[in-house]
């Protein structure tokens, strides 16, 4: 065959006579993306992601089947054949029914591969499921105990009956691993040579910290505190989470790589610039700290306390004074633990108080549940007026008695004063749990209207050259710990990308998602969800033990099993999604009807999920060219098309050979072998 | 000489009640020296059931709309010889100006020969062209002919017949295929089954010099399953050539062996297409097949094959008998011969129109059919069926030719043209011919499977009154798109109708979205009804029609209409004798 040579993309490329544009393309190392060409079959051109544009031609050409001639100038890239191939996109996805991932992944701030690792769990195999959970969250003990788990809001499982207990599951495997000889243990890539100084050893810190030095940096985490662990140590009460399981978390973080120095305060110790000036990079993440005043009367008098101050001082085993009676003003999970971590403090009455209702309160339901059972007494729909005193001591607090008006912003109904109807409490100190703020003091950071350090959102920069920020500290403020941990890992790697020389800033990738309602779901079996017995309140309301003992490997195992499994098989090798993301689609303005969803065909070992078939034939033509069979074809005509076993023939469907060719061809999930 | 009495029975003389005139005929002719035949469709649709009487002097006593009542008058004038008596039925001038201001070629035939008799078609010349292609011409040379003749494809594209045949003729190979293609399939376009159910013998002819020219001993007829009667001439057809030599071994004694089957389509718009035909001629599901490789290069069995449509083989026969210079004497510089057009729609005069090249839109719907009917007012006229365009009044002096129409945004297409009045809605039209193309796609790219039925959703919505801003111009990228990317013609065209209307009426569309108003009063969504009080009698005949009883109020008072309730239906508006309810 004749030598031939063409331009692609400003390259000379050579080829033979009758190769097609696609082939020598590829042969020199340039991709064009196509969704329904393989080499092993025979050019189809149904899919039009492959059209390229050539010099002197009005037409773009489809590369797959278009033979390549003798000085042909192409361009893959221009911006006829990117926009056709994008629109060709944003069909296809206009019509694909299908889950990318789970909506526990997505619910997750972190991203935690929640499907991945709760089938892991469920295969017995904690060790991978650590491996899974750590590639993004590398404390997963703790959150495992912590995490109010907004990924078991969005479980499809609630749809059939309840939630798959994901956190439970995640503390479980976890807490396994830590205690196991053969832990799964991360590899460090090699030293880079930069330096990375990260500030505040919390679940934001900790995690950059992590990343960054797996990622090969040098990282030193600095703390102002006597040890790391930051809220998840001085914030949350040992009941909750054991310090041990927070002191292993920090110890294979160190293991990692990663240098520790605490009892440093920046503005303190170290003045923030001498300390920008040790690293190549600074991540500061040095949460929300300050309880937010009350402001009331009475507020500046001994025994009024902020929630988070009071928590810090049980941990550091020095607790304020507090008395016989306790008021907690708040309705949020700090309240929850400082009435709860009173409790335990022997406090006879403990009283906390909320200027809504209880279907209201922004803390966990089972929080609010074990706190009653505990003892805890609510006084809805009241809030504090005067904190009343003697000789500058808190004595009682005066309440304005509440009612619901109309739903705010947020969708709460706001609490409006009744006039002139006031209770007094008696209590011996008050503590406010409404709200932390961040203490930017020190730092030389610029802040947002709200006096918090404003960072980029998609590079986490601050308005100083190599300082990044993430956490409680910046933008929005205080949140639950996963978020600051999600975006520490977002911030690594765009940290990581601008320590290499050329920052990527963080995209949200594009993700096909089903909408489905309880009655997609009526089929599934019912299946309770497992429970876990805590310890009787009397019994546990006198100690600082955990509440419960959490799930054993067999009830792990067979609550892992109920999962749905919502998120595509095939979301690490589809064709689509990742051709979707390089385009950066919008199918949104062509959303319109999807084909069936529920037409899913078993074929001997094969279920086809007729909502993410893209109609490419490639299953159609491979068992016909490859396997030689022929047992698959199109039905139907137009829009409602799809592919069935030919004929409806079971005679025919029987001498499937069970080669799943078919399924290794498909370019997205909608074969999946189930034999 | 004896009387002659034809009865036209081609498909639409026998909806119009062909069969049962012919059976009175037959009764009331009993004894009568006369003879009593059929003949196919001479193309006057509209004035079906068609009786020719040819007096004993062979004059035309032409009879229309005729009904089984009337045949005693016609059996009474032919015993008589007083054919004025047939006065009531006869055709009027204006309604053979619609015939005389033809120029017939391909129909030359149609009602006037009997299809089923191959003697009728021998004694107006038949199978002469063929006779002298294969014993005085070589291939080479017939293809010439064509060339000079400057035939194209009469399907819709409009390729050069000639270059076809050549390309196929040069293809190696030993066994070559031709294809006829029968599967009529846009709707409103009827010229194929004419000429197969009232001349199915042009066709073979045109076939048999076509096979020679190119080298092929087997040919095809891909026909829809939708024309039974063209598939049971056609076949008697095919029967009595073989039987007189034309068609088989060693045709008219020469080495040229050649024979033709039927193939009968199952009804899908896509095979109309070339490579999808002959995917489903294989057996396969009708899909199209990526070109190149052409048929002429790989096609049937991927071997040479050539396509040409029914209307083009019927050209080939007279054109030999004629010369291709007295065809290419016809018509404009690109392009040649004449062209039958099905007009359908609000034409007075409806029916098959062949008429030269050149000839302006203008002359064919006001000259030969005769404008609109009803007092109505001209809006537009859809050439080339759902792959074609919408013209406006304003171009309607555009000549026809290839290249003009294609400058409009239409195409010729295969000769479809509905020509619509002041009451259709644009928007309704494009959705209209965009939800055919959708539910037609055969699915195999993602551009004519997805595109197209988003673009009618989103038509859909404006004709709802939901369109947004920016809708048109959404619209009009994904028609870009749709064409540019579609694997074949069905889908590389299906946006034209959407296209044409947005360049021509882009106001309705802008008043269907911000106005929420359909000029055309077509669109029920953005209807609203109501009674004027000064006109209501109050005789409560629409509130009882009202299939919702959105209507209400007391007997000899004005009525009025609940417009959360009404459904617009139109019931009350049909109804109201004193015009008193009004839509806006």
């Amino acid at each position: 065959m004749n030598d031939i040579k063409l331009t692609i993309n400003g390259k000379t490329c050579s080829g033979k006579a009758g190769q097609t544009i696609l082939e020598i393309a590829r042969a020199n190392g340039i991709d064009i993306p196509t969704l329904c060409h393989d080499d092993s079959v025979a050019h189809y051109g149904a899919c039009g992601i492959c059209v390229v544009e050539a010099e002197g031609s009005p037409k773009l050409l489809r590369s797959c089947s278009t033979l390549a001639a003798d000085g042909m100038v192409i361009n893959t890239e221009g911006e006829r054949a990117v926009q056709a191939r994008k629109i060709a996109l944003e069909l296809l996805m206009s019509d694909h029914d299908g889950d990318c991932k789970g909506p526990c992944r997505l619910a997750c701030p972190a991203g935690t591969n929640c499907q991945a690792y709760v089938k892991q769990v469920a295969l017995g195999n904690t060790k991978e499921a650590v491996r899974i959970v750590k590639e993004r969250l590398p404390l997963p003990a703790s959150i495992g105990y912590v995490c109010p788990h907004p990924c078991e809001k969005e479980c499809r499982r609630g749809l059939v009956e309840e939630p798959i207990s994901i956190a439970m599951i995640k503390r479980f495997m976890s807490v396994d691993q830590l205690h196991s000889a053969d832990r799964w243990k991360p590899e460090r890539a090699p030293a880079t040579g930069k330096t990375v100084g990260v500030i505040g050893g919390g679940p934001a810190g900790l995690t950059a910290a992590y990343y960054l030095a797996l990622k090969g940096h040098d990282v030193t985490l600095t703390d102002a505190m006597p040890q790391m662990g930051g809220m998840l140590r001085y914030g949350i009460p040992q009941y909750r989470l054991p310090k041990d399981v927070v002191d292993a978390e920090i110890a294979e973080i160190a293991e990692a790589g990663v240098k520790m120095e605490n009892n440093v305060k920046i503005g303190k110790d170290i003045s923030f610039a001498d300390y920008r000036a040790k690293f190549d990079a600074v991540i500061v993440a040095i949460g929300a700290w300050s309880s937010t005043p009350l402001h009331c009367p009475g507020e500046e008098q001994q025994g009024v306390y902020g929630g988070i101050d009071f928590l810090r001082s049980v941990a550091l085993h020095d607790p304020l004074p507090i008395g016989r009676n306790v008021a907690i003003v708040g309705g949020g999970n700090t309240a929850m633990d400082a009435c709860r971590t009173a409790v335990r403090l022997g406090a006879e009455n403990v009283y906390v108080i909320y200027r809504r209702t209880q279907s209201e309160m922004p803390a966990n339901a089972e929080e609010i549940e074990e706190a009653t059972e505990e003892g805890v007494q609510f006084k809805f729909l009241t809030n504090p007026a005067e904190i009343i005193g003697e000789n500058g001591h808190v004595t009682a607090v005066k309440l304005q008695v509440m009612e619901l008006g109309e739903p705010d912003a947020s969708g709460r109904r706001s609490p409006v004063p009744v006039e002139g109807k006031f209770v007094t409490l008696a209590v011996d100190s008050v503590i406010a749990a409404i709200g932390q703020k961040v203490d930017p003091k020190g730092f030389d950071l610029a802040l947002n209207k709200r006096g918090i350090i404003a960072a980029d959102e998609a590079t986490f920069l601050t308005d100083q050259e190599g300082v990044f920020a993430v956490g409680d500290a910046t933008n929005k403020g205080a949140g639950i710990a996963i978020a600051a941990i999600g975006e520490a890992s977002k911030a690594a790697d765009v940290a990581d990308s601008w320590l290499k020389g050329h920052i990527v800033p963080y995209h949200e990738p594009f993700v096909s998602k089903r909408t489905v309602t309880a009655a997609d779901l009526a089929d599934k079996e019912k299946k309770a969800r497992v429970k876990v017995t805590n310890r009787p309140a009397e019994e546990r309301k006198h100690d600082f033990e955990p509440v419960n003992d959490g799930f054993s490997a067999a009830e792990a195992m067979e609550e892992a099993k109920r999962c749905l499994e919502c998120g595509c098989h095939d979301y690490g090798e589809c064709s689509l999604i990742k051709h979707a993301n390089r385009y950066e689609i919008h199918p949104e303005r062509f959303a319109g009807e999807k084909r069936h969803k529920d037409l899913e065909q078993k074929l001997a070992v094969i279920e086809r999920d007729q909502g993410k078939c893209i109609l490419c034939g490639l299953c159609v033509r491979t068992c016909d060219e490859v396997a030689g069979q022929g047992l698959l074809g199109l039905v139907g005509r137009g829009f409602g098309t799809v592919i069935k076993p030919e004929f409806r023939d079971s005679e025919r469907i029987k001498v499937c050979a069970t080669c799943k060719k078919c399924a290794e061809a498909c370019p997205t999930g909608a074969l999946k072998i189930i034999g | 000489m004896t009387a002659r009495i034809v009865v036209g029975e081609g498909s639409c003389g026998l909806a119009a009640g062909a069969a049962a005139v012919y059976d009175a005929l037959k009764e009331k002719l009993a004894g009568v020296d006369a003879k009593l035949g059929i003949t196919g469709c001479v193309g006057a649709c509209y004035l079906e059931p068609i009786v020719d009487v040819y007096d004993g002097a062979g004059a035309l006593h032409r009879c229309v709309r005729v009904k089984p009542e009337d045949a005693g008058t016609i059996a009474g004038a032919v015993k008589s010889g007083d054919y004025a008596s047939l006065a009531d039925i006869a055709i009027q001038p204006e309604d053979e100006g619609f015939l005389s201001k033809q120029t017939r070629i391909a129909l030359r035939h149609c009602g006037v020969i009997d299809p089923e008799s191959i003697d009728e078609y021998l004694a107006d010349d038949g199978y002469q062209a063929l006779e002298k292609v294969l014993k005085t011409m070589t291939p080479e040379q017939v293809i010439e002919e064509i060339k000079i003749s400057g035939l194209a494809g009469r399907g819709g594209a409009g390729f050069p017949t000639w270059f076809k045949w050549n390309a196929a003729r040069q293809s190696k190979g030993e066994e070559k295929y031709l294809i006829c293609n029968a599967d009529e399939g846009d709707p409103g376009a009827f010229m194929d089954r004419a000429v197969i159910e009232s001349d199915p013998h042009n066709l073979i002819e045109g076939m048999m010099i076509g096979a020679y020219a190119i080298g092929c001993s087997e040919a095809v007829v891909y026909v829809r399953a939708e024309y039974p009667l063209a598939i049971v001439r056609l076949t008697e057809a095919i029967k009595q050539a073989r039987e007189r030599g034309y068609l088989g071994k060693n045709i008219l004694g020469t080495d040229f062996s050649c024979d033709i089957r039927i193939k009968a389509g199952a009804g899908a718009f896509v095979c109309g297409e070339e490579t999808a035909l002959i995917e489903s001629l294989e057996g396969n599901r009708g899909m199209p097949r990526l070109k190149p490789p052409f048929p002429a290069e790989a096609g049937y069995w991927h071997k040479p094959s050539n396509i040409n449509n029914v209307e083009t083989w019927a050209n080939v026969s007279w054109i030999i008998n004629h010369g291709g210079a007295a065809f290419a004497a016809m018509g404009t510089e690109n392009s040649k011969g004449t062209k039958v057009f099905a007009v359908t729609g609000k034409v007075k005069r409806g029916g098959l129109v062949e008429i030269p090249m050149g000839m302006t839109l203008r002359d064919v719907i006001f000259g030969i059919a005769g404008g609109i009917r009803d007092g109505r007012k001209f809006k537009a006229v859809q050439l080339g069926g759902p792959s074609g365009g919408c013209i406006p009044e304003s171009l309607l002096d555009t000549v026809i030719d290839y290249k003009s129409l294609q400058a409009t945004g239409a195409i010729m297409g295969s000769g479809g043209m509905v020509v619509m009045d002041d009451s259709t809605c644009m928007v309704g039209i494009a959705k209209f011919f965009l939800d055919f193309t959708t539910k037609e796609s055969c699915g195999k790219c993602v551009h004519c499977r997805i595109g197209t039925k988003r673009l009618g959703e989103i038509l859909n919505r404006i004709v709802s009154g939901e369109g947004k801003e920016g809708d048109v111009e959404l619209l009009e990228e994904l028609c870009n798109t749709v064409k540019a990317g579609a694997l074949c013609g069905l889908g590389q065209s299906a946006p034209n109708p959407v296209l044409t209307t947005i360049r021509y009426f882009r106001d309705e569309y802008d008043a269907h979205i911000r106005d929420k108003k359909c000029p055309a009063k077509a669109c029920p969504a953005l209807l609203t009804y109501a009674i004027d009080k000064d006109k209501c009698k109050g005789c409560s005949a629409c509130a009882k029609k009202c299939p919702v009883g959105a209507i209400s109020g007391e007997v000899k008072k004005p009525y009025s209409i609940d417009p959360a309730k009404c459904i617009r239906c139109g019931a009350c508006h049909n109804t109201c004798r004193f015009g008193a309810v009004t839509v806006e």
